[in-house]
């Protein structure tokens, strides 16, 4: 019997690679000559790196010591924390994205089978992702005196394959516990904060502040000097395997690959019911609004009508709200410096915090304005209406400002408690990022999908990058005059002014971009 | 007699020609169905009348507004429902409507009084509360039609408006056309199902390869393809448009 018989894993997850590839090279197709080039200067930039790196570590060998150990342990744990983000997101949606799961599951091929395969495919991604970007920082140093150390490949593999069984857990527990109307929301979620434990970790001296955490990391120190830092032997594993010791690298791999194979099939079953009923319940149950909402009285005008809809929409798109919820998520740190520095009256930690502020408030605010400006769902509805473009266009804008704004007031309210001054510029800097963000995406719109607000499919690269430039400038801005040199603040102030000059587009302009009206 | 739609000398280009030199006149108060083979430019040419597509050239003049000249007073007695419903599947009926209603800046106790009146009329009463994501295909092009009611259009252009759509569904839309033409309302519509438009329309526009085959009464286009009276516009139909094609 061939390995590649019909309805048989290999066929199927040749099916599944075939698909793969063909839309990797769909979406590969439109990126073009500037795609390809950017991928070799990544590329050779991480190549680069991996030379120097193999040069500096030539003839050294790394010591298997209780801090080598727990150092590799928790890069690990942090691999397998973003790897999970990847795999948790990616497991709920399997649940939700029909695709060809309907067919598959009407075939006489067993679920078990297919969610094995599906998942295959997952872990395959996130260690796709995870190879591309350490294999030329690392093949220089195996070619060059360090051959156990193709061992890493392994350890990351073995890691892809458990972060997807737990990935694949958790959304089918979410399933039980919550059912499927709630499980995609509370997945996407959960998904962002496990994806950023990684960054809070690494702020553990800001969140702690100077005095606590040089303690907390002095007293680890001390301890590894003392003889008394005793990981478990299982936590060397991970070090063990990462420099090519056979055993440890086979036993990291047959522990994840049992897990994997383990959560996968048993779950395959389940996993085809929950499938079937996330379209079951959404027709019989689809979520209803309450009585107090029907009652209310409808918004008068295209303004207020269409800034009712962008928030009610903006409101209702999990991806987004766990996108949005991440970058607050990035705000504690900075936050909790502004009111440190704030109180101790430290400037420059100061003005550099009210600069993150500003930066991020454009950033969202250029996120949601790309959602509501090019992500319409129903742009030919707006072009049959009388209402007028400009009308729309402050409508859609000042719905991705609110968001915004009602985010940025908790950290500004701290401030304003302890240094009021402060917290006007910064107010001042976030709105004008903000907005300007926003009238970047008025004049660079290009239709494009909702789904598709992590990368902003379609948006324009130059649009892209002018946000961020602009952004940068007016936070510049702001931490200057924070900072109390609020005139030479007119300086990043002017040429973010000039930039967006030159950005500006006419009416007739971004028509043409749009194609339509 | 009072105009609802005259299109004169339309043209449209894309990569070919898909409307070339087109006349078209729609008299209120009647209902016309504008036929033609897949690819013949009827999307295109009520896009053009909604204003969604740009004409290369030529004159389209709704109810005596100069559509090109003033495209929002045309637009704001228009409305158009194309076969793939504009609507939002994380907003309710309801939500949909206030949202449409706002756009076409209908005094807001009046459109929510419609809203309610045009759901039930629908059959959505019970879904009005409830977002549209798990709508089937009929039930969202019902919304879609609700919403092109919602300010009381003069002229109604529907494209396919049928399609998806179950017999029940499809009777009770065909009755509120009926209604609304009965009441002096204007409906231009396209269609597939010949039988709606032999059994609904006023008069019949037969469009192929961008230009105006014919335009009558069904009689008038039976003596126009040289068919009896017995012949069915499925007949008047194949035979007006395969003599295109081999004149062509």
């Amino acid at each position: 019997m061939s390995l590649f018989a019909p309805g048989s894993i290999p066929w199927l997850l040749a099916h599944e690679m075939r698909i793969y590839w063909r839309n990797f090279r769909t979406g590969r197709a439109g990126k073009g000559a500037r795609g390809l080039i950017s991928l070799i200067v990544v590329a050779t930039m991480l190549l680069g790196g991996g030379v120097l790196a193999a040069l500096a570590l030539h003839g050294h060998q790394i010591p298997i010591t209780p801090v080598s150990i727990s150092i590799a342990a928790l890069g690990s744990a942090v691999v397998f924390t973003l790897m999970l983000s990847q795999t948790l997101s990616a497991s709920s949606e399997a649940l939700y994205d029909r695709g060809d799961l309907d067919l598959l599951f009407s075939s006489p091929i067993g679920p078990a089978k297919v969610l094995f395969v599906r998942s295959l495919g997952v872990a395959g991604g996130v260690i796709t992702i995870f190879a591309v970007m350490v294999t030329p920082l690392l093949l220089p140093s195996v070619l060059y005196g360090h051959p156990g150390w193709i061992g890493l490949l392994g350890v990351l593999g073995s890691l892809a394959l458990a972060a997807t069984a737990v990935g694949l857990l958790l959304a089918m527990g979410l399933f039980a516990l919550i059912g499927p109307r709630r499980t995609r929301t509370v997945a996407q979620v959960m998904a962002a904060l496990v994806g950023a434990a990684f960054f809070l970790v690494s702020q553990t001296r800001t969140i702690l502040g100077e005095q606590r955490s040089s303690s907390l990391f002095g007293e680890i120190t001390r301890q590894a000097q003392e003889g008394r830092l005793k990981p478990p032997p299982i936590a060397s594993l991970p070090l063990r395997a990462m420099l090519g010791e056979p055993l440890p690298l086979l036993a990291l791999l047959a522990g994840a690959a049992a897990l994997f194979a383990l959560a996968s099939l048993a779950l395959g079953r389940r996993f085809s019911d929950a499938a079937a009923a996330t379209q079951g319940k959404t027709a019989a149950k689809p979520t209803r609004e309450s009585r107090a909402s029907a009652r209310r009285v409808f918004a008068a005008g295209p303004f207020l009508a269409t800034l009712r809809k962008e928030l009610l929409l903006i409101g209702r798109d999990a991806a987004l709200l766990s996108q949005v919820l991440l970058r607050m998520l990035y705000l504690i740190p900075t936050a909790l410096v502004l009111s440190r520095n704030a109180a101790q009256g430290t400037g420059a930690a100061l003005a550099g915090g009210a600069g993150v502020l500003a930066f991020l408030a454009g950033q969202v605010a250029g996120s949601l304005a790309w959602i509501t400006l090019s992500a319409e769902e129903a742009p030919d509805l707006l072009s049959v209406s009388p209402a007028r473009i400009h009308t729309l266009r402050r409508a859609k804008l000042a719905a991705a400002l609110i968001p915004v704004l009602a985010f940025l007031a908790l950290p500004v309210a701290v401030l304003a408690w302890f240094a009021p001054i402060a917290a006007a510029w910064t107010v001042l800097g976030a709105i004008l990022a903000a907005w300007s963000s926003g009238l970047i995406n008025i004049w660079h719109q290009r239709p494009g999908k909702r789904s598709d607000f992590k990368r902003r499919g379609g948006a324009s690269w130059m649009a892209t990058v002018a946000e961020m430039l602009v952004s940068a400038l007016l936070a510049g801005a702001t931490g200057i005059a924070v900072a109390g040199f609020w005139a030479w603040a007119l300086i990043p102030l002017g040429l973010a002014g000039l930039a967006l000059l030159s950005l500006r587009r006419s009416d007739a302009q971004i028509a043409r971009n749009l194609r339509t009206r | 007699m009072t105009e609802a739609l005259i299109v004169r000398g339309l043209d449209k280009t894309f990569i070919k020609p898909a409307v070339t030199d087109l006349d078209l006149t729609v008299h209120a108060g009647e209902l016309y169905a504008l036929l033609g083979p897949n690819g013949a430019g009827k999307t295109t040419t009520l896009r053009m009348v909604a204003g969604l597509t740009k004409p290369d050239k030529g004159e389209i003049h709704i109810f005596g507004v100069d559509a090109r000249a003033d495209p929002a007073g045309a637009k704001a007695i228009t409305a158009w429902a194309p076969d793939e419903a504009m609507v939002y599947d994380k907003l309710t009926p309801l939500e949909y409507l206030e949202f449409v209603a706002g756009l076409w800046n209908v005094e807001p106790k009046a459109a929510k009084a419609r809203a309610e009146q045009l759901l039930s009329k629908l059959g959505l009463t019970g879904e009005a509360r409830t977002r549209c994501e798990g709508f089937s295909r009929g039930m969202k092009q019902k919304v879609a039609l609700a919403g092109a009611l919602i300010h009381d259009p003069r002229l109604l252009i529907l494209d396919e408006p049928l399609t998806g759509l179950d017999a029940a569904a499809a009777r009770l839309v065909k009755d509120m056309l009926q209604e609304r033409v009965d009441a002096g309302g204007t409906v231009i519509l396209t269609t597939h199902i010949l039988e709606v438009a032999e059994r609904m329309a006023d008069r019949i526009g037969i469009i192929a390869g961008g230009r105006l085959l014919a335009e009558g009464t069904l009689d008038a286009l039976r003596s126009q393809a040289g068919e009896g009276q017995d012949g069915t516009l499925e007949d008047v139909f194949l035979q007006l448009t395969a003599s295109d094609e081999s004149a062509a």
